[in-house]
């Protein structure tokens, strides 16, 4: 057979050099800006560009935000990143949404803040601070409940109860969202566990299968598909209805509020420990926390801002629903059966 | 010549003899070492991670994980089927008619393969989703109330999509095969008065079976690895084992649980690697290069297509075009235009987003930067891919009987490997030495040429199997030196098979999403992964933009390198109907 050591010396040579190439380091941060990690619509929206000038106007420093994924995604690379590479590979996370804290908890991911590196903290009412131990606060909050498309499900037809979601009218209409790998899709699943009980909660969803057209893996894909006309009914947000008006110029999307129930859901952000900036980490959350910041959340973020002195329009407060009846399970509840809860559930509907 | 002549011959002999020698070990050792440190090692410490009989007993103990694993068999092996009929079809008109643009067809077939499977998603939806063009254009047509075509979210949407991706994939497999058939085997049959179907049955099909069972198992392999497209065409009720080793991995930090699934995976991919080389094995034989194969001229003017006799075919083709055409049309529409208000109006701004240098948080990259990133790691993994896999070919073809076929299953590993337990593999593998020595964009260069290896193995096999080293020899005794002989005789005899080699492990370096999200940081994205965070965010626009520009790479890179792979020595007759 033919001797090619030569050449193949040579070329391996080449091939080596390309292999060691050291400009792009394993690690990530580089000196300098703060690093945020957060879900996706916090970029694409423009809350991130909001808060980033704002930061920028107060203390000169750059912030780069990685935000490649929603909020439940992206705490888990954020913990997946930090046990691979034994380092925190961002200063700060926006986006731990109250049904989740047990993850951000077990995983010992956050440091505890006080009122006096957050000033803005002391505007935050009680009600809304769902982390006792301080690491997370509150910048918005909402609720979560079921979204139709008055266009394709008139307002006469649509159910009015979580026993009438049941009904054969709506079979295949209905999009659903993984509670394993989503907040949101968590948060509806926790609302019906409020409901029925445990375990009746799993008659219910039994029940609710053949009336669900799909069980998307995020809210954004569950929308997107809701957008689409592939379903009129979604488990999504109560601003929705809000956001149809003032930015479409449309009523397509109404909310229904189960017996004057939905789900609350608050998002927290948190500085990372082990986070190479820390002292601006706690700046840039007291800048999220501003007044002036926190004005501009009702119309990108389309979630009720946690600073009771932001601003909001008129048509904004009188077109977002409120339940009168909020639902919550307590987070000892949560993180003690939130496994169980998840494994008997998917026990209960993927399995044909 | 004379005195010198002989001396120089001795000396030749000698030299080479032992310098051989040292020579061939120190070429077969480097491709083995870098599987070695890249490959199996990093693979090797993922599964003793999870390969305790108590995790092991917690997956089949589940109910759910049952489920799942006895799903991704049922898919995989439907939608094996499925692109079996459709791709042996597609093979039997690329094989046996010549039409304008029969060799362009041929090359594209790499591009359904390519795609990342979030945009294939994408485009099913936008065609066959309830609310899709395909139901708006039948329900506008024939006056109903609802959506006729249900296929998306459930099984048959899966395989369909599946379908899409592998039969363009058999279909190149079995065309090779069906080109190659000396076609007097056919004619005798014929002329001795065996009826059709017979020679069919008995003397084609078995001509045919390397095809057929290189491009079965691939269909096979690649539906049972499927990530994310079940997810994105069926939901959460659909998820296969890859789908579990990603959520577990990364959503659900359950890395015990991931790495026993990911042992669990690596079994039955090696299993369905190992029945592929037992199978192929009897078929291995030489095969002639040169081979008469006989072409019917079809579709030469308008007249033909509607010819009675070619209906059934332009039927066929036509629907095929359809079902493969329509979603990259969808894709390529969604580019193009932009929603408001209920109203659509064409617009470039999403090709200008993604020839942006500016940093994008939603891909964490410029999505410029990610555009050279694919193709910087495409080329260099494809060289790497290329050269490894050529050696390791040599290797194969050695004439050693002893552990050979453990050999070939050890080389062709990678092909079957889960993409994204491997991926994992070498992301706790790079946290050490020797790999936390090199960059991180070369590791996702290392994955990708491992990954592609296989394919070269491959595509080298039958070139360098039928290689007669006597032209060689006789080449060096008429006094030629080795460069010679390898730039004048070796290369242009394997020009073809490089060429095919390149272009695969090039497609699949540019599409390959599965090891490399695992693998991905800010900065090192590649498209398919800003394809797929930018669809996730609900970009369709601009991920539809940079899906097209993946496609007109493909393309390119096909154009470029595929098109020489055809033998040119190929005898062809072409017959006028």
């Amino acid at each position: 057979m033919p001797q090619f050591s030569k050449y193949l010396v040579l070329l391996l040579l080449v091939v080596g050099l390309l292999l060691t190439d050291e400009s792009s380091s394993l690690s990530v941060q580089q000196s300098g800006p703060l690093i945020i990690y957060t879900y996706s619509s916090f970029v694409s929206y423009g809350m991130a560009d909001v808060v980033a000038q704002a930061f920028r106007a107060e203390t000169g420093a750059e912030v780069r935000f990685v935000a490649t994924a929603d909020s439940r995604a992206m705490l888990s690379r954020l913990i997946a990143e930090r046990d691979a590479r034994g380092e925190a590979p961002a200063d700060l996370f926006v986006g731990v949404e109250v049904s989740d804290l047990h993850i951000a908890r077990r995983n010992d991911v956050f440091e505890s803040l006080s009122v006096d590196a957050i000033p803005n903290l002391a505007d935050i009412p009680e009600d809304i601070r769902f982390d006792d131990e301080q690491k997370l606060i509150p910048y918005e909050h909402g609720f979560i409940t079921l979204v139709y498309n008055s266009e394709a499900l008139k307002p006469a037809d649509a159910p009015k109860t979580f026993d009438e979601l049941l009904d054969p009218r709506f079979k295949k209409s209905f999009i659903a969202i993984d509670p394993r790998t989503s907040s949101p899709g968590l948060s509806f699943l926790l609302w019906t566990i409020s409901k029925y009980g445990d375990p009746g909660y799993l008659d219910y969803w039994k029940s609710l299968k053949a009336n669900l057209l799909t069980i998307t893996d995020s809210w954004d894909v569950a929308f997107d598909l809701f957008t689409r006309g592939e379903a009129p009914i979604v488990a999504s947000f109560s601003t929705d209805h809000a956001y149809d008006l003032i930015v479409n110029g449309s009523e397509k999307n109404r909310i229904l509020l189960f017996e004057n129930q939905a789900y609350r859901t608050i998002f927290g952000a948190g500085v990372i420990r082990g986070a190479k900036e820390p002292e601006l980490a706690r700046k840039f959350l007291n800048t999220l926390l501003s007044p002036e910041v926190q004005s501009q959340i009702a119309e990108t973020e389309w979630m009720i801002p946690a600073n009771p002195n932001a601003k909001v329009r008129l048509i904004w407060s009188e077109n977002i629903v409120i339940p009168s009846d909020p639902v919550l399970l307590s987070s000892e509840a949560v993180s003690q059966n939130v496994d169980r809860w998840i494994e008997q559930w998917v026990n209960a509907v993927l399995i044909q | 010549m004379g005195q010198r002549g002989t001396h120089s011959v001795s000396l030749q002999v000698f030299r080479s003899g032992f310098q051989k020698r040292v020579g061939r070990l120190a070429l077969y050792a480097l491709p083995l070492l870098f599987l070695s440190v890249f490959f199996y090692g990093p693979l090797i410490q993922v599964i003793s991670r999870g390969f305790s009989l108590d995790q092991l007993s917690k997956i089949f103990s589940s109910p759910y994980m049952r489920h799942v694993l006895f799903f991704t068999l049922e898919q995989a092996l439907l939608s094996m089927l499925a692109s079996l009929f459709l791709g042996v079809g597609l093979a039997f008109v690329l094989a046996k008619y010549e039409f304008p643009g029969r060799r362009w067809l041929k090359s594209l077939t790499i591009v359904p393969f390519a795609l990342p499977p979030v945009a294939v998603a994408l485009g099913f939806v936008l065609i066959y989703g309830k609310n899709g063009a395909l139901n708006q254009l039948l329900m506008g047509l024939l006056n109903l109330g609802e959506p006729p075509i249900q296929i998306l979210y459930s099984l048959p949407g899966i395989i369909l999509a599946h379908a899409f991706y592998n039969a363009p994939i058999v279909a190149r497999f079995v065309a090779a095969s069906w080109e190659r058939l000396p076609v007097r085997y056919e004619e005798s049959a014929l002329s001795l008065g065996a009826p059709r179907w017979r020679v069919f049955l008995k003397v084609t099909l078995p001509l045919l079976m390397p095809g057929l069972i290189s491009g079965a198992t691939l269909a096979f392999i690649f539906s049972f690895l499927s990530f994310p497209a079940v997810l994105a065409i069926g939901g959460s009720q659909f998820s296969t084992l890859e789908v579990e080793i990603y959520r577990r991995a990364i959503i659900q930090i359950d890395y015990s649980g991931a790495a026993a699934l990911a042992a669990v995976a690596l079994f039955f991919s090696l299993l369905s690697i190992f029945v592929y080389l037992q199978a192929d094995r009897p078929y291995r034989k030489r095969l002639h290069i040169v081979a008469t194969q006989r072409r019917t001229q079809i579709f030469k003017n308008i007249k033909s297509l509607i010819q009675p006799r070619y209906l059934l075919l332009n039927l066929f083709m036509t629907g095929m075009l359809i079902f493969f055409a329509a979603p990259l049309a969808g894709i390529l529409i969604d580019s193009l235009t932009r929603q408001s208000h209920g109203q659509m109006s064409l617009t470039l701004d999403w090709y200008g987003q993604i020839f942006s240098s500016k940093y994008s948080a939603l891909i964490a990259a410029s999505p410029l930067q990610s555009v050279l990133n694919s193709l910087t790691f495409a080329l260099s993994a494809m060289m790497i891919a290329l050269l490894f896999g050529t050696i390791l070919t040599l290797l194969m073809l050695r004439r050693r009987t002893r552990g050979q076929a453990a050999l070939e299953l050890l080389l062709m590993a990678p092909l079957a490997a889960s993409p994204v337990a491997f991926g994992l593999a070498l992301l706790w593998a790079s946290a050490q030495p020797p790999i936390n020595m090199s960059g991180a964009g070369a590791v996702i260069v290392i994955a990708h040429s491992i990954l592609a290896v296989p394919f070269v193995i491959r595509a080298m096999m039958p070139a360098l199997a039928q290689f007669d080293s006597k032209l060689y020899e006789a080449a060096s005794a008429l006094g030629a030196s080795h460069l010679h002989n390898s730039l004048k005789i070796v290369f242009p005899l394997i020009r073809g098979s490089l060429a095919t080699g390149a272009a695969f492990a090039f497609a699949i370096s540019i599409a390959e999403m599965s090891a490399t999200i695992m693998l991905a940081q800010p900065d090192l994205l590649t498209m398919p992964l800003s394809v797929y965070y930018l669809l996730s965010s609900r970009q369709t626009g601009a991920a539809s933009a940079m899906c097209v520009m993946m496609i007109l790479v493909l393309i390119f890179a096909f154009v470029v390198i595929d098109r020489r792979s055809e033998p040119s020595y190929t005898n062809q007759r072409i017959i006028e109907p």
